[in-house]
């Protein structure tokens, strides 16, 4: 059976260098195989590669950028706000995806597309406006050098109207910085792998969208039953007010209680004044409001204010955990109002926070061990929290004033300049890594190592069973979680769904194959769907390997195997290096690679079409 | 008793659920962009998440600019008559709230009709912003939170049965009165 609605079938692809847009019609057969979101994204970066003969210079004007919401963004079920950003990767030089929640993608939907690429350069400093099937790009030099919020006040003065999205980048978007960011709805960001870099050289400050049109569904009342369902069942868990009030917040706790807590660059893992930059605190002094993604009943966006002291008036949407982790105890920053200061600076300048963490962090360490001198900081010292120091460092790189310059550039090519900074940089493949250490556990270790992306969290989070579990699980359950997080993950990201209630509050992933059956009419199992997730996973394998990856990429940074946290539960721990090969072995094997990890031939003919 | 359709900005978090299940209820569709509510979000100065529907005046200025009296109250309810209105939308241009909205795949201005009085928007809302109320409680929640407010409030915390808890009171007879 095929499907039979939730789709425009209608690709919109533009060209920034020679200013033309067209819609292209979408095959069914396409739409049944690559779902939509990442999938979509997948797919034409591979044929883009393809047809660039796999020369493709991230920042070059043949770089494709992918936006793709998927069948279910913008329904009725719970969390449908996602949108999915896919290119080739200024930070790895690979594959790189990143996905967004908000209502970006479900407006950019309603002007019926189901996927947008752009490609080319535009001429001078341009804004992409899609209203409803029209599209043009107008120039807008005055936007130059304008924060992501500036931006998007003075497009919606220039427009005449409020009632549309906009998706920016900043300052850093614009001076090329390795992990800029796209930013949208005040704080919704696409933030990993350098999406916003690649619309900074494409000279695309903004992408603004406003559509009316009905999102197709093949059985709306089932939809809205099955929706009910899942809506109460979020409602009736017992740790439902809680999200609506901390959201990802709560994570601080028991990361620190766990000790997966990022301190003072992963030097340890626990921190003594975590109450200070709790959830709890965060309710008790600075939340003002709830914020929500499109359809989402669980809110986990806070609204915070600071009200007194030096960073009074600070307001922003989050903080959320990987952000307050890697800006706060990563940097050894105790006051939670300088966290939040930080964040909205990275939200001003569109900068990723986990890289933006990383890199600070290592910058701060690389000086304590007498590998950064004072000059290399053009003479301004910087150390663990110091919040002034801190700020100023992430204005630098944004700006790429000094030492700003080279670590714009990101890890790689800090590691390039002064090469002992590998050991004390948290990166896999060019992207650092998330705010979860993985010395806890070997299956995170192994999650970052395969990542297509590098070293983030959102294809394989395993930490939380991995310390439930303790050492009682043999190697091949170790694997076939990973994996089987490696497909249920990014099927979220394909379908242009949140996660979240199905990771936090454990809504059954049966749900959505109900949800994906009433809006396309196409029958699919569960196992059908992530079996089509799985294909994906294999196709940006094929990116990455056509463009380097082997074995050796897939591995883990070097304080993981050397640096062991200095207190806390894991206390001592490493990965060892010997086991963790074992584990890449047997994982490899389940995938049905070869043991240099690259696909087997004849997989390609399989994303022919 | 006549209920009100109450909305609690603060408590809005800005999902649009209403949005949706009103054009699905209305519409059958999914197009958050047909409905009779709209949540209007301004940042970051000031913060405002408000979810914009027809308040059911008692004086209704849409009604009294109709050229065909096509607005007329039932039930204690504005009701649309389809038949006679003109899509001129006099009404959405006199409504002081904003609260009538036009989509271009439809002709007529679209308006809340409370569902029949078990309206949608008040029953999917996660957040508890949108409330139906008997009107003779109005202004119950805005009394509460005065009074919890109150500035000479002081309070005690204190444990039972481990767990921690709140008292707040005002002490009586203090100078700063």
């Amino acid at each position: 059976m095929s499907i039979k609605s939730g789709y425009f079938n209608k690709h919109l692809h533009v060209d920034l260098t020679k200013g033309t847009a067209e819609h292209q019609d979408i095959s069914d057969a396409f739409l049944e195989k690559y779902i939509g979101g990442r999938g979509f994204g997948a797919k034409l970066v591979w044929d883009n590669l393809k047809k660039h003969d796999f020369r493709v210079d991230p920042l070059g004007p043949e770089n494709l950028l992918v936006i793709a919401p998927g069948p279910l963004t913008g329904v009725y079920l719970p969390s449908s706000g996602k949108t999915s950003f896919a290119a080739i990767s200024p930070a790895t030089g690979l594959y790189g995806d990143s996905s967004m929640g908000g209502g970006f993608g479900v407006e950019l939907r309603q002007t019926g597309v189901d996927v947008l690429s752009i490609t080319g350069r535009a001429p001078e400093l341009s804004v992409l406006f899609i209203d409803n099937g029209e599209t043009t790009v107008l120039p807008t030099p005055e936007l130059k050098e304008k924060s992501c919020l500036e931006a998007e006040g003075i497009i919606k003065e220039r427009l005449g109207t409020y009632a549309i999205h906009v998706a920016t980048i900043g300052v850093a978007g614009e001076n090329m910085v390795n992990f800029a960011c796209v930013n949208a709805d005040w704080s919704r960001n696409a933030g990993r792998t350098g999406i916003g870099t690649i619309m900074g050289a494409k000279n695309l400050k903004a992408i603004v969208v406003r559509g009316h049109k009905d999102l197709p569904a093949h059985d709306v009342s089932g939809l809205m039953e099955e929706a009910d369902k899942a809506y109460k069942y979020l409602k009736e868990h017992k740790y439902f007010s809680m999200w609506q009030q901390e959201g990802l917040m709560n994570i601080i706790e028991y990361a620190n209680e766990k000790g997966i807590l990022p301190v003072c660059n992963f030097k340890d893992t626990v921190f003594a004044k975590h109450n200070q930059i709790n959830g709890a605190t965060m309710l008790a002094h600075y939340k003002i409001g709830d914020s929500a993604c499109f359809s989402c009943s669980m809110c986990c966006g806070n609204i915070c204010l600071v009200k007194n002291g030096k960073y009074t008036g600070t307001i922003i949407e989050g903080p959320e955990y990987e952000s307050c982790a890697m800006l706060g105890p990563n940097l050894g920053i105790d006051n939670f109002a300088a966290i939040l200061s930080a964040i909205r600076l990275c939200d001003e300048l569109g900068v990723d926070t986990i890289s933006t963490g990383n890199i600070v962090g290592a910058v701060i360490e690389g000086y304590e061990r007498g590998i950064l001198s004072l000059s290399d900081l053009d003479g301004s010292e910087i150390t663990w929290g110091d919040e002034d120091a801190i700020l100023e460092l992430i204005q630098k790189i944004a700006d790429r004033q000094g030492i700003g310059n080279i670590l714009a550039d990101g890890s790689r090519r800090i590691i390039e300049k002064w090469p002992e900074m590998d050991k004390i940089i948290l990166q896999v493949k060019g992207l650092e890594q998330s705010a979860y250490d993985s010395r806890a556990g070997i299956t995170m270790g192994l999650g970052y190592a395969t990542s297509d992306i590098g070293a983030h969290h959102t294809r394989a989070w395993t930490v939380a069973k991995e310390i439930e579990e303790g050492q009682n699980w043999s190697d091949d359950e170790k694997v076939g979680i990973v994996i089987y997080h490696q497909k249920v993950r990014p099927l979220f990201d394909m379908l242009g769904v949140c996660r979240l209630p199905w990771i936090e509050l454990g809504l059954n992933e049966r749900h959505y194959e109900n949800f994906y059956k009433c809006v396309t009419g196409k029958e699919a199992s569960l196992e059908q769907l992530l079996e089509l997730s799985n294909d994906i996973y294999n196709l940006t394998r094929l990116i990455n390997t056509r463009l380097g990856t082997t074995r050796k990429d897939d591995s883990l940074p070097y304080k993981v195997w050397a640096n062991p946290p200095l207190t806390g539960p894991n206390v001592g721990k490493v990965i060892d290096q010997e086991d963790f090969q074992k584990l890449l072995s047997l994982y490899y094997q389940k995938r049905g690679w070869d043991e240099d990890g690259i696909p087997p031939t004849g997989l390609e003919s399989k994303f022919e079409d | 008793m006549s209920k009100k359709l109450m909305v609690i900005p603060e408590q809005c978090s800005g999902c649009r659920i209403c949005e949706l299940v009103c054009a699905i209820k209305h519409f059958g569709v999914n197009n958050p962009k047909k409905s009779a509510i709209k949540v209007l979000t301004i940042y970051p100065h000031p913060v405002v998440r408000m979810p914009i529907v027809c308040s059911q005046c008692k004086v209704p200025t849409c009604a009294q600019v109709c050229p065909v009296d096509a607005l007329q109250r039932s039930d204690g309810v504005l009701q649309l008559d389809k038949e006679n209105c003109i899509s001129c939308y006099k009404c959405v241009d006199a409504c002081p709230f904003g609260a009538i909205y036009v989509h271009e795949d439809y002709d007529l201005p679209i308006i809340c009709d409370m569902c029949g009085g078990d309206p949608e928007c008040v029953k999917k809302c996660p957040t508890g912003a949108l409330r139906l109320i008997p009107e003779s409680t109005l202004g119950e929640f805005k009394r509460l939170n005065n009074v919890l407010s109150y500035t000479q409030m002081k309070e005690i915390e204190f444990y039972e049965k481990g767990e921690r808890k709140v008292i707040h009171y005002a002490e009586v007879g203090k100078e700063e009165l």
